[in-house]
This record gives C-alpha cells, structure tokens and sequence, in this order.
C-alpha cells in the first residue's frame, strides 16, 4: 500500500469506513468490534446504535439541547454510576445550577468525586477542559461551552486530548450550532425527555432518533424525567385557588 | 570501622568572591595575602605577603586585590554542608573552611570508596571548588593528612602513624598551644613527637596537647557537633543583568526548584507552599505564592504550578533577581496512584486540583456534598474543601430535579400563568415540605412544571410569602 496512505490510516483520528460498521442490525457479541467496547450507556437501544455499543472513551460526545438540557444528564446517569467505581474526579466545568447531590448520592455516585470548576473566560473553560482531559485523573469530563463561539482549531485540540484520555468527555453545546462542522466523534441532539437524536457518528448510523426505554430505569430510585402517575394529571386540584 | 574524609576549601576566600583566571587576583585581610589564584601564584605571590610586596611583584601587570568577605564564605561553607549532607548525616566544620565527612557508614550505599569518592569529586567541582583531601579513622588526622601528599592522603591501608611521622608540627598551631617549645627542643614532624613517651611530653606541653594527640590516633574519643539541616529553605538567584520576560526566567525557576526537592529529598520532609519572590531592577519586590493541595516534594509537579502562575504574570519592569522561600517542611506521606490500576492514571487526584486552583483561583473550584436536612438548599453542600469519598442514603424514591438553582429564584406571575422563560403549566404536585421553624419558618408547596418545550421544572409557592419561585431543572 502506498506508504503515505497507510501513515493517514494509521492516525486515529482518520474517519475509515468499513463495511460491517455500516451493516444493518449491529455486529454481533464476537466480532472484530468488540474490541473497542465503548462504555455502556446503561440503554439497551442506545447502546445498540451506536458504534461502541456505548459511549466512546476514546473521543468526546457532543450533545446538542435548548435551554436547560432537556433531559441531558439523565442519559448519563448510568454512565456516571458505573464511573463512580474507578475513584476519580467527574469534573463539571462551568455547569449551569449544582447538581442536586441528594439524587446523586441515591443513584449511587459517590459525590466526593464531584469536582465542579467555575472559569472566569472562555479561555479558562478551553484551559481547564484540556487540562481535565489530559490529566488522567477524570472519569468523566463535563464541559458547558455555552452559546460562545469556537474555532474548529480548539475544539480539535479538545478532541485530541479526549482521545488521548480514557474518560468520558462530554460537550454541551446549544441547538443552534447544529450546521457547524465539529471533530467530535460523537454527536447527540436532544429533542425532548427520553428522545436522543444521533446527529454524526464516526463509522456508524446516522440521524436516528433513539428512544430510551422507561422500563430499563433502575427500580426504587429517583427517576428524572418521568412525572409520577398523578390521578388528577395536567391541572393539580387546588393549584389555582393558591395563585389567587 | 568509622572512617573521617576531611575536604579542606584552600582556596575558598578566594573562590567564593572571583573565580576569574585569566587574571592575577589576591584576596587580603588586614594588608595581607591570605589566598592567591594560579596567575598571582605564577607572578610569585603568597599568602603572608604585604599588599605593597604584591604591587611591587606585579609590577605593570594588572592585579585585583579583594578584601576578604567572611560572610561570603560561611554562605559558601553552609551550602556546602547542605550539600553533603546528602552524602551522608553525620558531617561537621572543622578550623576555617575544612568539612569533617563521617564516610565509613554510607559505603555500602555508594557500592565502595572509590564511587563515593568520585561522586564527592564530581559534586564540588560542579559547585566551582577546589579541594584537598585527606582520609583517616579520626576525624583529626583526615584533617592533618589533608596537608600531606596525595598519595599518603588518601592510603587508607597504611599505619596512620607512619602516614602522619612526615608532617610538619606547623599544620598543629591552629589547634594546640606549646608547639613552639617542641620546635626549640628539636622536634620539626609529628613523627619525632609521637616517638616520645606520652608521660613525658604531658610534662613538658600539658595535658591538652597529649589530648589532642590521642584523638588523633583515635584512644580518645573526639565528639563533634553534628550539623543539622536548617528548618527552612531559601535560595536565590541573582542575574546580574535585567530579565525582561518570564520565559527566560524559567530556566532558573527549574535550577532553583530542583535545589529545594534535593534539600527536601535529603531532609525527608515536604512542603504545600512555596513562595516566589521577584526583585525587580529598581529593587521592587513581587511575591508568587504557589500552593498545592497535597504537600509532595517532586520539582517537576512543583515547576508545572509555578509555570501557571509565571504565564500570567505582567512583568512591568525588568528584573534582577529570583529567590526561593519555603518556610512551612512538614514530615508527610507521599501520595501514590494505584499501580495495579488497570487504567492509565499517571498522576494523583490532587495534581489536576492544584492545576486548577492555581490558575482559576480556590474560590473557582467547589465540591457538593448531601446534609440530612429536608430544605433541598440546606441539603446540598457547596464547598471550596475536598471532602472524603462518601455514599450517601439509597433509600429516597422521591421526584427531585438534577439540577438545583443555588437560590430559589422568584417567578413572574401574570393573571393565573407563571412565566419563566415562557409560560408553564403545572403538572405534578403538590409537595409540602415545611421545615427550620426554630429559626425562619419555611413552608412550601413543591410542583413539577413543564414550559411549552417540555421541559421540566420543579417550582414552589411559599405559603407564607404566597409567592411562586423556580428552585431546579430536571435535566
């Protein structure tokens, strides 16, 4: 094979399509894929669109929302719990509100390993998102870019830290950048509760809507976004009188 | 066995002020030469010499005369004793300018004598240096056999007496009174001394003398004040030239950083604070104080902090000058990763909070923690202190929001909608929680509400207030 050829190739960041990746149905349990086993998403129907059969440790997702996420960390609850094993930071970098640790701590996730970091300029949140992916000490990175904008130049350079790195690196970026190009290996959009849209995928389906089933939430436990049965659902009895 | 290697400085007036050798410098202490270098030694001036004798050798040759700066060289002497100090424990000053080295414990850590010896060579050379060396069972005579010949310095394996029969009864001047009478009775080496009966010689020079003397073949014990290392490090650095940048600044900041993980390393100790301080060309001073989370006592974790502080640093005037303080050594333990870990983890957790911290700021950083309490504000711990891995209860099957507002944020209200960022309607409720009436009395009515998007909120009309305020997301 031409020499030059097989150097892009070897690169990880070389986008190769190869037929089974794109094979209706998934490849099965013993394939070559299985070698690359992504973290499990804790979704069954998730877990079966995507590449991985779970979420890329190897590069970072990008989930798209409007307002306030719509669900957005729900789908990585599992994720979370199963990272709470390992004893390293799951760091949020510039979240919106703070996470309500009582829920956490019902979930299972030890909230000792919450590391929330408030940078002051876009640059910092860049610096200190780099530096959570490159220093091997995070299970799982978090980073709320905001509606800024960025270069593709220094979402790369995200990219490659997160591929670099063994943690989960998520960006939350708004819908509205939906047209732009991103390195990203991943990319979700998240249309309403329990409905994830995979917008780009490197090596796998695309734009497929995934709904994530409610029976395969853990039992007993705080669910997020499922409202509870409510006999008088819609307009709760006495609500209106207290408005007076 | 114990086993003395005296290293005696000769040149160390000298050496500490000018290591110049192009040209003839003398260093003088009242009027004389005290210390020569090669060139002024090649001129045929020596120490004893008159400053008016140095001029006349001279002659239209151009000669530096110093004065002699004591302080310089007990600086010296001290950084040297630091510096052996990692060599081995028990070391001590002896006379002007020698250092005692108790070697004989510290040679199966150095593989034999000649590596340890070698490494010593090495080490003072590479601070500017010159020495003598003299090697014996007591620390006396590696003193006395420093003046002898290098081969008889250094013959470990020869009788001590007849390696010490050659020298001069001069080098014992400085230590023992009565040489003068010795010398009148026709005795010139230490040779004719020891062959005399010691009740004799105890007659004719007293007690001290024979004293000394059997210290110096090892009958009597000779007990030194050991040195000890000092509680607190500092160093400098001085350019002698404006520094206009940071970047050239960070060459020294890695020589100085090393300089104190090796005086950390010797000493067992470790530090969380270092302190930086500037001296700038109009002799301002600037201090950078470095932390870190986890005391450690590596340069390399260290000169990465100091890097995020010199990045940002706007250095306004040049400067002249870089020093190294560390005050606060404690004894610690170091903190490893997992070595078994079947992850890539290269560094401990505390390394990227020190990263953090030290560029965004302690405030930036939080940590959340759960309370027992049943205010959803009051259960949810916000702190900048790293708190211990905890689970907290499992029991909870309640509906609460992912994210929690830091305060409960009022909501407008318009005939019978609520508004917040659009119009919501209520879905879910209500929840009483009520609760603090020891202090403010807060009773709530909590709803989950969802604005036209579908997206999900959790609200609460006070009932005592009768107002309505958003106080999370579920997300």
């Amino acid at each position: 094979m031409n020499e030059m050829l097989e150097q892009v190739i070897k690169r990880n960041d070389t986008w190769r399509g190869r037929r089974d990746y794109f094979r209706a149905g998934g490849a099965s349990a013993n394939s070559n894929l299985h070698g690359a086993q992504g973290l499990p998403t804790g979704y069954s129907t998730l877990d079966a669109e995507l590449r991985q059969r779970g979420w890329p440790t190897d590069g970072m997702v990008e989930l798209l929302s409007d307002g306030c996420g719509m669900g957005a960390m729900g789908v990585f609850l599992p994720a979370m719990e199963q990272l709470s094993e390992q004893a390293r930071w799951q760091t949020f970098i510039a979240p919106p509100y703070i996470p309500y640790a009582p829920l956490l701590a019902a979930r299972g996730i030890d909230t000792g390993q919450i590391l929330m970091v408030h940078p002051r300029s876009r640059e910092d949140l860049l610096w200190a998102t780099e530096q959570a992916l490159r220093s091997t000490t995070c299970s799982a990175v978090f980073s709320w870019l905001g509606a800024q904008e960025y270069r593709y130049s220094e979402l790369r350079r995200l990219q490659l830290a997160a591929a670099d790195s063994d943690s989960l690196a998520v960006l939350f970026r708004p819908n509205q950048i939906q047209d732009h190009h991103t390195p990203a290996s991943l990319r979700l959009q998240m249309c309403e509760y329990r409905k994830v849209r995979i917008l780009k995928q490197r090596g796998g389906q695309q734009v497929i809507d995934v709904t994530l089933p409610p029976e395969e939430d853990s039992p007993q436990q705080p669910q997020l976004w499922e409202l509870p049965q409510n006999p008088g659902a819609g307009q709760p009895a006495g609500a209106a009188e207290y408005r007076a | 066995m114990s086993l003395w290697l005296c290293l005696r400085f000769d040149q160390l007036p000298l050496q500490c002020l000018d290591r110049d050798e192009r040209q003839p410098v003398v260093v003088l202490a009242a009027q004389r030469v005290i210390c020569a270098n090669d060139c002024a030694s090649a001129l045929g001036i020596q120490p004893g010499m008159a400053s008016a004798t140095v001029r006349a050798l001279a002659a239209d040759e151009p000669v530096r005369l110093l004065e002699r700066d004591e302080q310089a060289e007990q600086s010296c002497m001290h950084q040297l004793c630091s510096w052996a100090y990692g060599i081995t424990p028990s070391l001590c000053t002896w006379q002007e300018h020698c250092l005692q080295l108790e070697v004989g414990g510290c040679l199966t850590l150095f593989r034999g004598l000649q590596p340890l010896l070698a490494e010593i060579t090495r080490g003072v050379s590479s601070k500017g240096f010159s020495m003598l060396q003299g090697l014996a069972p007591t620390p006396k005579a590696a003193w006395l056999l420093s003046f002898a010949d290098k081969n008889s310095a250094m013959a470990i394996d020869q009788a001590l007496e007849e390696r010490l029969a050659p020298l001069p009864l001069d080098h014992l001047a400085p230590v023992a009174q009565g040489i003068d009478s010795l010398r009148r009775a026709g005795l010139y080496t230490l040779g004719d001394v020891l062959a005399l009966p010691p009740a004799s010689l105890s007659r004719r020079c007293g007690k001290a003398f024979t004293d000394f003397l059997q210290q110096l073949l090892g009958q009597r014990d000779d007990l030194q004040v050991s040195f000890t290392p000092p509680a607190s490090f500092t160093d400098a650095v001085w350019f002698g030239y404006e520094v206009k940048t940071c970047d050239e600044l960070l060459p020294t900041v890695q020589q100085l950083l090393q300089s104190l993980c090796h005086f950390l390393r010797n000493t067992q100790l470790r530090t969380n604070e270092i302190t930086w301080q500037l001296v700038g060309v109009d002799h301002t001073l600037l201090d950078l104080r470095v932390r870190s989370a986890s005391s450690h006592s590596d340069w390399e974790n260290w000169y990465q902090l100091s890097c995020i502080h010199f990045a940002r640093l706007q250095l306004t005037n040049g400067v002249e000058g870089l020093n190294l303080e560390c005050q606060d050594l404690q004894l610690g333990q170091q903190e490893s990763i997992d070595l078994f870990s079947p992850r890539s983890q290269r560094e401990p957790l505390a390394a990227l909070l020190d990263r953090l911290r030290n560029r965004l700021g302690l405030q930036a950083i939080e940590t959340v923690d759960c309370r027992d309490e049943h205010l959803p504000e009051f259960s949810v711990q916000v702190g900048n202190e790293l708190t211990g891995s905890r689970s907290g209860p499992r029991n909870r099957s309640v509906q609460r929001p992912f994210w929690l507002m830091p305060q409960p944020v009022p909501l407008r209200q318009q005939g019978e909608n609520l508004y917040w960022n659009g119009v919501l309607t209520l879905h879910y409720g209500p929840e009483r929680i009520e609760d603090n009436w020891w202090r403010q009395a807060v009773s709530r009515d909590y709803y989950i509400a969802a604005d036209a998007a579908g997206q999900q909120y959790w609200l609460f009309r006070d009932r005592l207030e009768r107002r309505w305020y958003i106080h999370g997301v579920f997300a």
